[in-house]
């Protein structure tokens, strides 16, 4: 285990961060407001960054050493990310500001704050900031700009890019990193030009754009999208969530002309399939909701995009919704984006290939000697892959189950607790009750908040870099 | 450059390690998942599974665009075929490796139909490898540089040496006046540049360059230039094996082969009919000294089996062997051995991969990088570099005396014209020279990385982590 060079690593991403929060100390001194909270959090990661990329250590980086780092990394900026809010004072506790710093990185969207209007400009900058950069993955972002990471900077990436399977766009993981930005940066610039046309201010359009970049959802309207009250704007934020829920894969084969591949994604197909379906469904269940289908299909399609890219914004408020539409809701959070997105959930490749591996296996129970392979995209799909997708499967379940019950100890129902669990694991942000889209997490106990703020980054990580970090195996020497 | 190499074997991957080092775009296309999955493990390269023959798998790694396809996969026929199909496709360069001696033959022929630019043999050059170590024995190994004009030998100092235990400045004129330069000391493991004030050790491995001839006398001085090799002893009958046989053959050295299939040794007869060939277990000491193994000037072990032959190979040694070359294909092994005195080890993967990326170097050049070739030394602790002067080389026609150099690195030979040069304070670069430059740990691309200063400086920043 070469801690030296993972605490190199963990100092290299500090000074990235560091140099992230110059944009919201910006907007904190274009609206005058104080820029203390910033330059304190600015002094102290870049004080840390530099101590720790001063280590000198040896060069030998393997999978283990590229997990540990990950889980490790994504610890400590959630920790970081906090410092801001802690140093503005306008929250009530620190572990508050923790999870509001873990539910920002890690794109959840969950907050536990009562009056959002009530905050400073730059603090809520920051705050959806951070969905934008753990949107797209701080290391991905530090493998872009900082090229001496390493030879072997893709078991970083790998750890971080969700998806059952990991693949580069070009040869070089740098190049890959850069590509990644450039088309993250300029989707998330035409959001906010969309945006600004529909009337919204220009720095709520910015608000709105690096939350749905990332998938994140926190908003600086009490009443989220909801707030504006315009189709408008409400149309083009799920087109864009939408959009930012796709495999960047597919923009890049379509950017260099591949279009026959690119929409030849089984994956792509089953997202759109799911969203049509639900979308559909759930309308004709709320007809007794709303007035008439127009009107329920606006408010479900936004609710729909909204959870299913595990972005979390609201214009209804689907805790009234019949049982049946809330139930769907809950199943399209479990199932989330596509691989290599932005979005959070289990991802619909893994849930596409669980479905095919399903089949395959009622029907070796009638035939025992047939051979059949899993394939997506036209393409096998080994064993091992299958494997680790089951393995992913079960272990999220678990993870979703042990929280779960934990947060049970606060007292709430099922279904708060239930949701609450699923919703941090996934990174969707509102759950069912009291912490539905109108509510927040503030009534937790402090244990409960701790727990959750972990569960966003074991589901942001898919799972294994915090396991890892937690396994004896991992740290021993031999 | 955009690089495809396809198929992840031996070679394959090594190249695909180095070119990948060197910030080429490396995708690399094998139908084999394992070998695939180790390369986008351990390496920075893109993945491609599929046969390298089809158009298919060859257009998703992109060859429509590509600058140069390596083919090293273990059949002929793929290599060929894929080269054409690359090449039809738009790849610019295609290298293919082929061992079949049959196709050896009328190769010329081959590529030409084929479109193959570049044809490597692994065996064929393993042999040629051995070939030069052969011819001089005193030398551990040998580089050369500016087509054969320059080389580079590494030499192990035994007790007696005459310039062991005294400082290289104290050296006599006789010395001096040859045109020859110690670039680098290998002192168990540790590799240093020596300066002036160095003194060389009985077990040091020390490093000349210079032109042939210097470095003839200069061995001469040594006194280990006595015996000239006439009697071979090799030991297995593959393909290198009838190359190397072939060489020797030819330049009237004669030739003790034992290879343990029957069948193998009667062709071996057939083709060199003045060889001694025995058909007999070439581990066997006892069949070793039977055949008066001692008897002869040079040992060659070139059986299939890395670990026998580096075993066989230190028994020669032990028997007094003066030159002992031995085939291990695996790089961990050869360390292990080096530190035991066997200094020739020879690795068909390895002579292959450089053999490559000497031509991937080559055609940087034409744009607009300068590194010509490059060899590794001492183990791998210095590399030796070929650059030629560019226009946009720094510090033109400066005379050295004046001008910083990195730490560690050290300008060797400069050839100008007709002329080679072994810098002095005086001496200076001028367009189109071709200097030759050693550098501890390596590091340096481009020929403005050796000055010590911070512009062009293009090394990546952490440097002082190796």
């Amino acid at each position: 285990m070469n801690i030296k060079l993972v605490l190199k690593l963990v100092g290299r991403v500090l000074l990235v961060e560091a140099a992230a929060l110059v944009l919201p100390l910006a907007v904190a001194l274009l609206y005058g407001e104080d820029p203390m909270p910033f330059l304190l959090t600015i002094a102290i990661m870049a004080a840390c960054g530099f101590g720790l990329s001063a280590l000198r250590a040896k060069r030998q980086f393997f999978t283990r050493e590229g997990f540990i780092a990950v889980g490790l990394i994504w610890i400590i900026t959630g920790l970081v990310g906090a410092l801001p809010f802690l140093f503005s004072g306008t929250f009530a506790s620190p572990i508050d500001c923790i999870f509001e710093s873990c539910s920002g990185f890690t794109t959840t969207g969950a907050s536990i704050l009562t009056d959002i209007e009530a905050m400073p400009k730059g603090i809520l900058f920051w705050r959806s900031f951070t969905h934008w950069l753990g949107g797209m993955g701080v290391l991905v972002l530090a493998t872009a700009i900082v090229p001496s990471l390493g030879i072997r900077s893709h078991y970083l990436t790998q750890a971080e890019t969700p998806g059952p399977v990991f693949s580069k766009l070009v040869p070089k993981q740098s190049q890959t990193s850069k590509i990644l930005y450039s088309m993250y940066c300029a989707l998330t610039g035409a959001e906010v030009i969309c945006l600004k046309l529909a009337g919204m201010p220009l720095y709520d359009a910015f608000i709105h754009a690096f939350s749905s970049a990332g998938t994140g959802g926190f908003s600086n309207r009490n009443a989220s999208v909801g707030a504006y009250n315009s189709l408008a704007i409400e149309m083009i934020i799920t087109v864009f969530i939408l959009l930012f829920s796709i495999n960047f894969a597919v923009y890049f084969l379509i950017l260099t002309r591949r279009w026959r591949e690119a929409l030849r994604s089984d994956e792509l197909r089953f997202f759109g399939c799911v969203v049509a379906g639900t979308t559909l469904v759930i309308s004709l269940a709320n007809l007794g909701v709303y007035g008439g289908i127009w009107e329920s299909l606006r408010y479900t399609v936004f609710q729909v995009a909204s959870l299913i890219s595990t972005t979390g914004f609201a214009t209804a408020d689907f805790v009234l919704w019949p049982q049946f539409s809330q139930l769907i809701l809950i199943l399209i959070m479990f199932c989330g984006a596509c691989a290599g997105s932005t979005g959070g959930g289990m991802k619909c490749s893994r849930i596409l290939l669980l479905f095919r591996v399903i089949r395959r296996g009622v029907r070796r129970i009638a035939h025992p000697r047939a051979v059949e392979v899993v394939k997506l995209d036209g393409k096998v799909v080994d064993d091992s892959t299958v494997h680790s997708i089951l393995l992913f499967v079960g272990g999220y379940l678990l993870i979703i189950f042990a929280a779960a019950l934990f947060i049970s100890l606060d007292g709430g129902s099922f279904s708060v607790s239930f949701s609450a669990a699923l919703t941090c694991v996934s990174n969707v942000g509102p759950g069912l009750e009291v912490i539905g889209p109108t509510g927040n997490f503030a009534a937790f106990s402090p244990l409960s908040k701790g727990i959750m703020s972990l569960c966003m980054i074991i589901g942001r990580l898919e799972i294994f870099p915090i396991l890892v970090l937690f396994s004896p195996s991992a740290w021993r020497r031999a | 450059m955009d690089i495809i190499i396809v198929g992840s074997g031996k070679v394959g991957f090594s190249l695909a390690e180095q070119l990948a080092l060197e910030e080429h775009n490396v995708t690399v296309i094998d139908d084999d998942e394992d070998s695939l999955r180790r390369a986008a493990d351990q390496l920075d390269v893109m993945t491609v599974q599929g046969n390298g023959v089809s158009a298919a798998s060859l257009r998703e790694a992109g060859a429509n665009s590509a600058d140069l396809l390596v083919a090293t996969t273990n059949s002929d026929e793929v290599n060929m075929v894929c080269c054409l199909t690359a090449k039809n496709l738009g790849t610019g360069y295609t290298v293919a490796r082929i061992r079949n001696p049959e196709y050896n033959s009328n190769i010329a022929e081959l590529r030409r139909n084929l479109k193959i630019d570049m044809v490597i043999n692994p065996e064929n050059a393993t042999a040629i490898e051995i070939f030069r170590l052969l011819r001089f024995p005193a030398a551990a190994n040998i580089e050369t540089f500016c087509r054969g004009r320059v080389e580079l030998m590494g030499v192990r100092l035994q007790e007696g040496d005459f310039i062991v235990g005294k400082p290289l400045h104290a050296l006599s004129s006789q010395v001096k006046k040859l045109s020859l330069l110690f670039c680098a000391a290998d002192r168990e493991g540790q590799v240093s540049i020596p300066n002036g004030a160095f003194v060389p050790q009985a077990g040091d491995k020390l490093y000349l360059i210079g032109q042939p001839e210097s470095l003839d006398q200069f061995f001469r001085l040594l006194g280990r230039n006595a015996h000239k090799v006439k009697q071979v002893f090799l030991l297995g009958g593959g393909k290198v094996s009838l190359y190397l046989a072939k060489i020797l053959d030819s330049v009237g050295i004669r030739l003790k082969i034992v290879e343990r299939g029957e069948e193998r040794c009667r062709l071996i007869s057939e083709k060199f009919p003045r060889a001694t060939v025995i058909c007999g277990d070439g581990t066997d000491s006892e069949l070793l000294e039977s055949e008066n193994l001692a008897g002869c000037d040079a040992f060659v072990a070139l059986t299939d089996r890395d670990e026998d032959n580096l075993i066989i190979s230190l028994y020669a040694m032990q028997q007094g062997l003066p030159k002992v070359v031995t085939k291990c294909n695996r790089q961990n092994y050869a360390g292990i051995v080096r530190s035991l005195g066997l200094d020739s080890v020879v690795s068909p993967k390895f002579i292959t991969a450089s053999h490559i990326l000497h031509r991937v170097r080559g055609m940087q050049n034409s744009q607009g990088s300068v590194m010509n070739s490059l060899h590794r030394i001492a183990g791998g602790g210095a590399e030796a570099m070929e650059f030629t002067v560019g226009p946009t080389t720094r510090n033109l026609g400066v005379p050295l005396k004046g001008l910083r150099l990195r730490k560690g690195v050290l300008l060797a030979v400069i050839v100008r014209g007709k002329d080679i040069i072994i810098p002095e304070g005086n001496s200076y670069l001028q367009e189109e020279d071709s200097v030759i430059i050693i550098a501890r740990g390596g590091g340096i691309l481009d020929l403005n990385d050796i000055y010590e200063d911070e512009a062009g400086f293009t090394s990546p920043a952490g440097g002082g982590e190796r």
